[in-house]
C-alpha cells in the first residue's frame, strides 16, 4: 500500500470536479418543470386550463425506476440513513448473528497480522485506523487463515476454496502468504469470470429488457467484450472511453460487444431525446454514480431531490439537457437482417450501427416519455452539450459522444464512483452508499458543506485515496483489488470481541458478513461437490455461421459465474435457473440482484435436484464426486467428517460438531446414506450460504 | 365548501409530494371529537399490542366483514370506458355487445360471465376514482402501500398487503399471510420484517416446488435434525433482532409446507380444473387464490397482477382488449362463482383497480388509448353490498361528475386502502411508533385529520 503514496505524488492531470455547485443558476424555476403529481387541482385543471396543461396529459412519463422495482434498493439507503443512532441495519444484525459463535469453531490457523498499524500515510488503512481512532473504536481482530482465504476466494473467484488450497494457505509459513494468494486469485480464470458477472450487473447486458432487445448474440458479444477487457487488462478509463464513445456497426455477427451498452439504454416510443435521455441515465448511473440525472431529466432538482442531495437539489433540468446534448450528434439506425440469406424470412436479428450525426439536441416535444421539452422564456431552441463542471464543451468539430467520453472519464467523480462501486461489494456498504447516489456537493474532505449538510463519504479521505490510487495505477481494475484485499481493513474479522455499536457501521471497523450471489452458491457447491454440469447458453454456438459471417459463438460452460446473463440461462436448464432465481439474481434492467432470503430459497437449497442429484454417493450423476471419492478411501469416520467440514465449509469441524456427526454416522444403519444426509446438511448450514 | 374544495385546499396546504413529517401523531382532545363524532364508546387510545411498538388510534366503527382480501392490479392501466364506466364508440368491436344491467351499460360480449355476475348484484363499481398520477411504476407502488412512494415515508412504506400480516399473522399459521400469485415486482414490506413479505409464487399444476425430498420424509427429518444440531449455535437465539431469526423463520416455514397435504391440496391443480378459470396465467392464479383460502391455513391478503392493458396502439385489436378482457372475464368470474359456492364469498373481499385510466371518446391517431387520471375500481364480496356504482362520470368518461359518496369528493387510492382495512377489522388510524423515521407510520395517511376514510356506501 506504500505504492500509493509515491503514486500519488506524480502529476496527476485530472479534472477536479468538486466544484459543481451553480454559484448563478443560469436558470432559476423557470423551467418546464412539470411534476410527476397531479393534485387535484393539477386533474382538475388538465380537463380544461390551459392549453400547456393539457398538453402534458398525454405525455407519457418517464418509467422512474426509483418508485418500482428499484424503490427498495434505495430503501435501505433511507433506513441506514434515517436510523441514527437508534437501530442497526439488517447487514449488522446479521452480522453479529452469523459471527455469534465463528470463534468456537475456527480452530488453526493464525492471523498474518498483529493489529498493529500506522495510522499516517496514504494508505487504507491510514485512513480507516485514523478515523477508528478519532472516534474511539476499535477495530475487530484480524480474520484467521481459514476466515480468510474463504473470504477472499469468494470476493475475488465467486468460489470458495478447494481443501488442498485451505491446507497449503494455513501451513504455509511464508509472511507474505495473504499478498501471494491474492496475487494467485488475480491471475485465475475465475477472477475474470467473477468480475465479468459484476461488470454485466453494472453495464446491465441483458439479452432483452424492458425497452429493447440485443438478442442473444449481442448479449454474448457484448459480454466477451467485457470479459476479454478484464481478461487483457484493459484500463478502467478505457472501458468506459469505448462504450460511451463506440462508433461503427455492430453487424449481423454482432461482434461489435461495446456498442451494446448505449443500445441498451434505449428508450423506445418517443423522440430522439427520450433516448438521448435515456442512455446519458445510463452513462451517468454506471459512470458517475449519479442515478439523479435521471431525475433531473424529467424535471428541477428543486422540490424534488433537495432533502437528498445538495447538489442535485441545485441542478435545473436544462443542465441536464446540456448533459444529454453530447448523446444528441448520434444515429443509430437499426437493420433487420436475415441470419442465412438463402432463407430471408426463417429468422432476422436486427443490428445497430452509430454514426455522427448533426441532430441538435431541440427543445420541441410535447410527447414522449418525459415532460415536455420547450424552450425557456427567452431561451434557445437548441440545448448546446455542457458537461457537469460548467466549464467542458465539445471543441469545434469534435464528436460529441467522443468529448463525453474524455469529459466522464478525466473528471475525479469516475474514479470515485468505480472504487466506489467495488467496495461497496467487497465490503457490503460503500463509503458513499448506496454507491449510485453521489452527491457531488459534498464529497471534498477540504471543503465542507454548508451546515446542516455533512460530508457524505462516511471517510472522505480514504475515497479521495483509493480514487487516486485508481487514477495512478492507469485506471488498473486488479490494482484496486490488490490494494484493497491486501489491507488490514479488507481482513477484519467479521466477528468483534467487546461491545459493538451499531453506529460504527459505516465506519469499517469489521467486516459484514453477505449472502452468497445465486452464482457463488451454485459454483461453490459444483466444487464442493466436485460433480461439473455442462450448460448451454442461449444464442448461436461455436462455428456457426450466418449472413456469411462465422459467429464468435458462446461454448458451453460449467459454472453459473460463466453464464453471460443472470435470466433464462443457462439456455434449457429449466430448473438450473429456477434454482438461480430464487436466489434473487435480478434481472439487469429495473430489478436489482438482491440479498434476503426466502422461503423458496430454503425450500431450493434443501430438497432442489441440483443440489440433492450432487450429495448422493451412488447412481448414475456422481462422477467426479468429492464424497464417493472420501468414501471409497475408507478414512474412519473422524477424519471423513473432517474431509467434509473442509471441502464444503473450508475449516475444520469444532470437537461438538464431529461428535454429533460422528454419532450420526455411527448409529445410521447405512453408512453411506447418513455420510449423504452429512454432507447434505452442510450445504444448508447458515456459514455455507454466507461469505463472513 | 363542499367535500372536493375542502381537500383541495388540505392538499394545496400540505402538497402531497412533499409532506413533511415533522408533524408526530398527537391527538388533541378537539381534534379527536372532530373525528370521532358521535361513535366515541371507546377509551381514547387504544393500545391494542401489549408490547411495543406504541400505537395511537381513532376509535373508529369499523366494518370487520371480510376475513381475506384479494386484490387484483391490473397493471398497465386499463381503459375504463372500455370496461367497468363502459361508454359506446363507434369504433368498438361489435362483440363487445353493450347492454344496459341494472342500469349500467356494460360490455356484455366482452365480458359474459362478469355480466352475470352485475346482473345478480355480485359486486359494485366506484367511477369516481382518480389517479394521483400518470407514472406506471409510481401508479403501481402508489395503489400498493396506499400512499405517495416518493414521499419520505412512502420510500419505506410496507405494502398493504404486509400490515394486513403483521395485524393479523398467527404464530401457529402454516401458510404466510400475505401471498402475492404472479407478482414477482410488487411492493415489499418495506421497514417491516421480511416475516411480513409478500410470499411470491408462480401458480404451477405441480403445484410449489420442493417441498418434497427425494429421499423421502422419514430421511428428509433425519437429516434436517442432523442439520439442525449442527446449525443450532447459528440460528437459534437470536436477541439482538429480526434478520438471522427471519432467516430461521424461512427455514421453518419452508419445512412446515414440506410433505403437508394442505399445500397440495392448495397449490397444485388439475388442467380441468385450470380450464375453467380459462387456462391463462391469470385464470391459474385466481384458482389458486381460490383453493389456497379454501384451506383456510392463515393466508388473508393474495396480490394478484394482470398486466398488458397499456394499449397506446391498437387496442381493439384481437389480440389486445378483445383477449386480455376474456383472460379478465373468465379468471375473475370464475372465481366469483366458486367462491360463492364455497361460501367464502362472504367473508372475502376482492378489490380491482389498475394504476389510473385512459383517454376517452374516439382513439387516438395510433388506434389507442392513453394515460388518463378518471378510472374504476371493483368491489365485490366480504360485506360488499353488490350492484352499487358509486360515482358517475359526464357522456365520454374523461370528467367525473358525481362522486357519490359521503365525503363528496373523488376517491383515491388511500381511500381504497381504508376500505380495505375497516372491511378486515383493522383501525385505518393506526399510527405505529416503531419506523425507523421515528415520525409515526399510519396506516393510512393523514388519519389524525380524516383526510381520507373507507367508502362506507359500499357495504350493506
Amino acid at each position: 500500500m506504500s505504492e500509493l503514496g509515491i503514486r500519488s505524488r506524480r502529476q496527476i492531470k485530472v479534472m477536479e470536479s468538486l466544484r459543481y455547485r451553480v454559484v448563478a443558476p443560469i436558470v432559476v424555476g423557470a423551467l418546464v418543470s412539470a411534476s410527476f403529481y397531479m393534485t387535484t387541482s393539477r386533474v382538475k385543471a388538465a380537463e380544461a386550463d390551459t392549453p400547456g396543461e393539457q398538453q402534458m396529459l398525454p405525455v407519457e412519463h418517464a418509467e422512474c425506476a426509483f418508485f418500482g422495482p428499484k424503490r427498495e434498493h434505495y430503501m435501505q439507503a433511507l433506513l441506514n440513513k434515517a436510523r441514527g443512532g437508534r437501530g442497526e441495519s439488517p447487514r449488522g444484525l446479521l452480522t453479529r448473528q452469523v459471527t455469534a459463535r465463528l470463534p468456537q469453531f475456527m480452530p488453526g490457523g493464525s492471523p498474518s497480522h498483529d493489529g498493529s498499524v500506522s495510522t499516517t500515510g496514504d494508505t487504507i488503512d491510514a485512513y480507516v485506523l485514523g478515523q477508528l481512532q478519532t472516534l474511539g473504536i476499535k477495530p475487530a481482530e484480524s480474520t484467521n487463515d481459514y476466515e480468510f482465504i474463504r473470504r477472499v476466494t469468494i470476493d475475488l473467484t465467486g468460489q470458495i476454496p478447494t481443501p488442498a488450497q485451505v491446507i497449503q494457505f494455513v501451513n504455509d509459513a511464508t509472511p507474505t502468504k495473504r499478498a501471494n494468494l491474492i496475487d494467485q486469485l488475480l491471475a485465475s480464470s475465475q477472477w475474470v469470470d467473477k468480475w465479468t458477472m459484476f461488470y454485466g450487473d453494472l453495464f446491465k447486458n441483458t439479452a432483452t429488457n424492458s425497452q429493447i432487445t440485443i438478442n442473444n448474440e449481442g448479449r454474448n458479444a457484448f459480454y466477451k467484450w467485457i470479459h476479454d477487457s478484464l481478461a487483457n487488462g484493459k484500463p478502467y478509463n478505457q472501458m468506459a472511453t469505448e462504450l460511451i464513445g463506440a462508433q461503427g456497426t455492430n453487424n449481423t455477427d454482432q461482434t461489435q460487444g461495446n456498442l451494446n451498452f448505449l443500445i441498451l439504454n434505449y428508450q423506445g416510443g418517443g423522440p430522439a431525446q427520450d433516448i438521448y435521455d435515456a442512455q446519458t441515465a445510463g452513462v451517468a448511473e454506471a459512470f458517475l454514480g449519479l442515478a439523479h440525472v435521471n431525475c433531473l431529466l424529467c424535471h428541477n432538482g428543486r422540490g424534488h431531490l433537495d432533502t437528498l442531495s445538495l447538489w442535485a437539489g441545485q441542478m435545473t433540468r436544462y443542465q441536464a439537457w446540456q448533459l444529454s446534448s453530447f448523446i444528441s450528434h448520434t444515429n443509430m439506425p437499426g437493420t433487420a437482417s436475415p441470419i442465412n440469406p438463402a432463407t430471408p424470412n426463417a429468422g432476422r436479428l436486427t443490428s445497430w450501427a452509430f454514426t455522427t450525426g448533426t441532430t441538435d439536441y431541440t427543445l420541441n416535444t410535447t410527447i414522449g416519455n418525459r415532460p415536455a421539452r420547450q424552450p425557456l422564456p427567452g431561451g434557445t431552441k437548441t440545448v448546446p452539450p455542457l458537461y457537469l463542471d460548467g466549464v467542458s464543451a465539445p471543441a469545434k468539430g469534435a464528436d460529441y459522444r467522443a468529448s463525453l467520453a474524455q469529459f466522464v472519464t478525466k473528471d475525479m467523480q469516475f474514479s470515485r464512483a468505480a472504487v466506489n462501486y467495488v467496495w461497496a461489494h467487497l465490503f457490503g456498504i460503500g463509503i458513499v452508499d448506496p454507491p449510485d447516489q453521489f452527491d457531488l456537493d459534498r464529497l471534498d474532505p477540504n471543503n465542507p458543506p454548508p451546515a446542516p449538510w455533512t460530508l457524505q463519504p462516511s471517510n472522505p479521505k480514504l475515497l479521495d485515496a483509493l480514487a487516486r490510487h485508481f487514477i495512478s495505477s492507469g485506471y488498473n481494475i486488479k490494482s484496486l483489488l490488490r490494494e484493497i484485499t491486501n489491507s488490514q481493513t479488507y481482513q477484519f474479522s467479521s466477528r468483534y470481541a467487546g461491545n459493538w455499536n451499531p453506529t460504527w457501521e459505516s465506519y469499517f471497523a469489521r467486516h459484514f458478513v453477505r449472502r452468497l450471489w445465486a452464482e457463488e452458491l451454485h459454483d461453490s457447491i459444483v466444487i464442493a461437490t466436485g460433480i461439473v454440469p455442462t450448460y448451454n447458453v442461449s444464442g448461436f454456438s461455436n462455428a456457426s455461421t450466418y449472413y456469411g459471417v462465422t459467429s464468435p459463438g458462446f461454448g458451453p460452460v460449467s459454472y453459473a459465474m460463466q453464464l453471460p446473463d443472470v435470466k433464462t440461462e443457462p439456455d434449457g436448464g429449466g430448473d438450473v435457473s429456477q434454482f438461480l432465481d430464487s436466489f434473487l439474481r435480478g434481472d439487469r434492467d429495473l430489478t436489482p440482484r438482491k440479498e434476503e432470503g426466502s422461503i423458496l430459497q430454503a425450500l431450493n437449497q434443501m430438497n432442489d435436484a441440483f443440489v440433492e442429484n450432487k450429495v448422493k454417493s451412488t447412481g448414475s450423476a456422481v462422477t467426479g464426486s468429492n464424497l464417493v471419492a472420501l468414501l471409497t478411501s475408507g478414512i474412519p469416520d473422524n477424519q471423513l467428517v473432517s474431509q467434509l467440514y473442509l471441502t464444503v465449509l473450508s475449516r475444520y469441524p469444532t470437537a461438538t460438531e464431529l461428535q454429533t456427526a460422528m454419532s450420526y454416522l455411527a448409529t445410521n444403519p447405512s453408512h453411506s446414506q447418513a455420510a449423504e444426509d452429512l454432507f447434505w446438511s452442510l450445504f444448508n448450514k447458515v456459514d455455507f450460504v454466507f461469505n463472513y | 365548501m363542499n367535500g372536493q374544495e375542502k381537500f383541495d385546499k388540505f392538499i394545496e396546504k400540505y402538497p402531497q409530494p412533499h409532506q413533511h413529517f415533522t408533524r408526530r401523531p398527537h391527538l388533541t382532545r378537539r381534534k379527536f371529537f372532530e373525528i370521532a363524532g358521535a361513535g366515541v364508546t371507546a377509551s381514547f387510545l387504544t393500545n391494542h399490542l401489549s408490547a411495543a411498538p406504541s400505537i395511537v388510534q381513532f376509535p373508529v366503527p369499523m366494518r370487520n366483514t371480510a376475513q381475506n382480501v384479494i386484490y387484483i392490479l391490473l397493471a398497465g392501466a386499463p381503459s375504463h370506458t372500455d370496461l367497468f364506466d363502459y361508454k359506446q364508440i363507434p369504433q368498438q368491436p361489435a362483440a363487445f355487445a353493450p347492454t344496459t344491467i341494472n342500469g349500467a351499460a356494460f360490455p356484455a360480449g366482452l365480458m359474459p360471465k362478469l355480466a352475470q355476475h352485475l346482473q345478480n348484484g355480485d359486486f359494485s363499481i366506484v367511477r369516481s376514482l382518480n389517479s394521483w398520477g400518470l407514472v406506471h411504476t409510481l401508479m403501481q407502488t402508489w395503489t400498493q402501500i396506499g400512499r405517495n412512494p416518493s414521499g419520505v415515508l412512502g420510500n419505506i412504506s410496507p405494502n398493504i398487503g404486509s400490515v394486513v400480516a403483521i395485524e393479523k399473522t398467527q404464530p401457529t399459521q402454516l401458510f404466510p399471510t400475505f401471498l402475492a400469485l404472479n407478482s414477482g415486482n410488487c411492493a415489499g414490506p418495506g421497514y417491516f420484517s421480511a416475516q411480513y413479505a409478500p410470499f411470491k409464487v408462480t401458480p404451477a399444476t405441480g403445484g410449489l416446488r420442493n417441498t418434497t425430498s427425494p429421499e423421502g420424509q422419514t430421511r428428509f427429518n433425519s437429516k434436517y435434525a442432523l442439520m439442525h444440531s449442527l446449525d443450532d449455535n447459528l440460528r437459534i437465539d437470536s436477541p439482538l433482532g429480526t434478520a438471522m431469526e427471519d432467516y430461521n423463520v424461512f427455514y421453518g416455514a419452508a419445512t412446515g409446507m414440506m410433505y403437508n397435504p394442505i399445500v397440495n391440496k392448495a397449490f397444485s391443480y388439475t388442467t380441468a380444473e385450470s380450464q375453467a378459470y380459462g387456462n391463462t396465467s391469470f385464470g391459474s392464479a385466481c384458482l389458486t387464490a381460490k383453493k389456497v383460502l379454501e384451506q383456510n391455513q392463515g393466508t388473508r391478503y393474495i396480490e394478484i397482477t394482470l398486466g398488458g392493458w397499456d394499449m397506446h396502439v391498437n387496442i381493439y385489436q384481437q389480440a389486445q382488449l378483445p383477449t386480455l378482457g376474456k383472460q379478465l372475464d373468465d379468471g375473475l368470474g370464475q372465481l366469483i362463482t366458486d367462491l360463492q359456492a364455497d361460501g367464502l364469498y362472504n367473508n372475502t373481499m376482492i378489490v380491482m383497480a389498475g394504476e389510473f385510466g385512459r383517454t376517452v371518446g374516439p382513439l387516438t391517431a395510433a388506434a389507442g388509448r392513453d394515460h388518463w387520471p378518471v378510472q374504476f375500481a371493483f368491489f365485490g364480496g366480504g360485506g360488499v353490498k353488490g350492484g352499487t356504482i358509486i360515482g358517475a362520470t359526464d357522456p365520454t368518461g374523461g370528467t367525473i361528475t358525481d362522486f357519490g359518496w359521503s365525503r363528496d369528493r373523488v376517491v383515491r387510492p388511500e381511500d381504497i386502502e381504508a376500505t380495505i382495512y375497516s372491511a378486515l377489522g383493522i383501525n385505518w388510524t393506526t399510527i405505529r411508533q416503531d419506523d425507523p423515521l421515528n415520525r409515526g407510520f399510519y396506516y393510512v395517511p393523514n388519519s389524525d385529520t380524516d383526510l381520507y376514510g373507507p367508502i362506507n356506501e359500499l357495504f350493506g
